[in-house]
């Protein structure tokens, strides 16, 4: 029963445009347990969205050379799979929020038609069938008015409505499992409280695991159940929330502390 | 999908391109006249006197064999048109097509093929290219259209390939890739969609391209093989003015250069509106 919703071992993303240099991220593995929210954190650069992209198997072969122990969905090894079988699980068991709201969205169709596409191509849903889910999709991640966002096009909303929109998008076959990366950095505070709202509370509807990458550990604080921070491709250190507050065991750790809490470690 | 792309960029036309747009829908009205049989249709019947003046049975006088100018004159538009279309269409459909291959798969083989393809056709000159080839296809009357897609869609191709290469590292489509669709459904539903703008403005350029192209070539006599253009009424011309007689060559060179003023004014509000320093005013 206590099978993991995610679980990697050794993953490591290495550039192949510099062969000598070291790997961007290097052998790191961890599980996502069923229905939690895992964050993951650290400074600006320390591969946070790569790992990600490895893991939804996104880097392209002929820039990126991407090893791993296991990646296992479900119980299931997706890291050789054929790249059809991969389509399949990508956007219905796993999915992925991008960093960037403003340019997630592609600017020609309207909203309501890029979310129902993702039901029509996954659940085969019929077009009517996929717009009512829509709506009601829309409806679920706080929009007063879905039937308004559904014909609206992306450069028609705020940042904040097109990442609930991406949200929409990316809950809409009730995943797995969720890689959310910094879905908020580039919302305003207010804005992204209810974004987070509405993603956390899909997710324990829907018991998705939750992927919760930032650098906000006021956000972990918050939201997630547990947290790894990351260094340099390294994930040195994992604990529960409450713990890695109280006792925070490496150096880095303790810094990342200090600069949310304004204290010296 | 072409009418959302346009309202989605506020397309505000500035007076000097409705002037244009107007114009060309009066010729397109005309050549559509024609096509119907309403207009243009009496252009090969020689049975008036020969270089009569203008007047109320011959508007714009008669040629040397004593046909009707202004009926000449008319058949012409969709002489033009036609021309205008085919080639427009079909080589920014081609442009479009190769480009968009070569810039989502930019630094493989399918890429350099292609922009190699495009660097020689575009190294031979423009005139000698399409001579030849109309010369070498002669007698079939579509020469002339197939030696100017030939050589039009290498510069769609090169827009379209760098627009691609732009598109290609957006969010959205990675977005596209992280929902699970296919690479080439990601190209025809993200990718080409949002080329859109640069080809209509293309398409654009290149009816007006391909209607000069004619009258050159139908004036050295490797253009239009039956019907008639304004580049075969110019070449009519040449002895006549000789002779004095300028009706032939006036309707033919004012026709064309009224419909190229259209087109020219209509293709640059089209590229003002869909200018990115422009739109940001
Ligand atoms: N296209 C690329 N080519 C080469 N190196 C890259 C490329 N993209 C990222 N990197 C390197 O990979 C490292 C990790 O990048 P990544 O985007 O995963 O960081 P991140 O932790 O997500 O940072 P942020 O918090 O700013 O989003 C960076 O140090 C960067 O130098
Ligand atoms: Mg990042």
């Amino acid at each position: 029963m206590n099978q993991p919703a995610l679980r990697i071992s050794k993953l490591t993303v290495k550039s192949t445009l510099e062969p000598g240099a070291p790997a961007i991220v290097s052998e790191i593995g961890f599980d996502l347990r069923k229905g939690e929210i895992l964050a993951l954190v650290g400074e600006s650069g320390c591969g946070k969205t790569k790992t990600a992209e490895a893991i939804m198997g996104l880097l392209p072969a002929s820039h990126w050379q991407v090893t791993a122990g296991a990646i296992e969905l479900n119980g299931t090894d997706c890291s050789d799979l054929p790249p059809a079988s991969l389509r399949k699980l990508r956007g219905n068991e796993i999915s992925m929020i991008f960093q960037e709201p403003l340019t997630a969205l592609d600017p020609v169709f309207s909203c309501g038609h890029q979310v129902s596409s993702v039901l029509r191509r996954h659940l085969g849903s019929a077009r009517n069938e996929a717009r009512d889910r829509t709506i009601k999709m829309l409806q679920q991640v706080g929009f007063a008015d879905p039937e308004r966002i559904f014909r609206s096009y992306p450069h028609q909303l705020s940042g904040g409505m097109r990442q609930r929109v991406m949200i929409a998008m990316a809950m809409s076959c009730r995943p797995a499992v969720l890689i959310a990366d910094e879905p908020t950095t580039a919302l305003d505070v207010t804005t992204q409280a209810q974004v987070l709202d509405q993603l956390t509370k899909l997710g324990r509807e829907y018991g998705t695991a939750i992927l919760l990458i930032t650098h906000d550990l006021g956000v972990v604080a918050q939201y997630a159940d547990r947290v790894m921070v990351m260094l340099d491709g390294v994930i040195v250190e994992t604990a529960e929330v409450e713990n890695l507050f109280k006792q925070p065991q490496h150096p880095c750790t303790r810094q990342l502390l200090s600069y949310t809490t304004g204290a010296v470690a | 999908m072409a009418t959302e792309i346009l309202a989605r960029r506020k397309m505000r036309i500035s007076r000097s391109g409705l002037t244009g747009l107007v114009i060309v829908i009066f010729f397109f009205l005309l050549a559509v006249a024609v096509w119907a049989g309403w207009a243009g249709q009496n252009w090969s019947a020689a049975d008036g006197e020969r270089w009569a003046s203008p007047g109320s049975t011959w508007w714009f006088g008669t040629n040397q064999l004593g046909q009707d100018i202004f009926e000449r004159a008319v058949y012409s538009v969709r002489t033009a048109f036609e021309i205008g279309i085919v080639v427009s269409l079909l080589s920014t459909a081609l442009g479009a097509a190769l480009g968009a291959v070569a810039g989502w798969r930019s630094n493989t083989l399918a890429d350099g093929t292609v922009l190699w393809l495009a660097g020689v056709l575009d190294s031979i000159p423009f005139y000698l290219f399409v001579a030849a080839v109309a010369f070498a296809l002669q007698g079939l009357p579509w020469a002339m259209h197939v030696a100017m897609i030939a050589t039009f869609w290498t510069a769609t191709a090169r827009l379209a390939r760098a627009e691609v290469m732009k598109i290609k590292s957006r969010e959205f489509v990675l977005s596209a890739r992280a929902i699970g669709l296919p690479s080439w459904l990601i190209l025809m539903r993200h990718v080409l969609p949002n080329t859109l703008h640069i080809l209509l403005i293309q398409a654009s350029i290149s009816f007006v391209a391909a209607i000069k192209t004619e009258v050159i070539l139908s004036f050295l006599g490797l253009g239009v093989q039956d019907g008639v253009s304004w580049g075969l009424m110019l070449a009519e011309s040449t002895q006549e003015v000789l002779a004095g007689h300028f009706n032939n060559f006036l309707a033919a060179s004012i026709m064309l250069f009224l419909l190229l003023l259209g087109f020219n004014l209509l293709s640059d509000a089209l590229q003002d509106s869909f200018d990115p320093k422009q739109a940001a005013l």
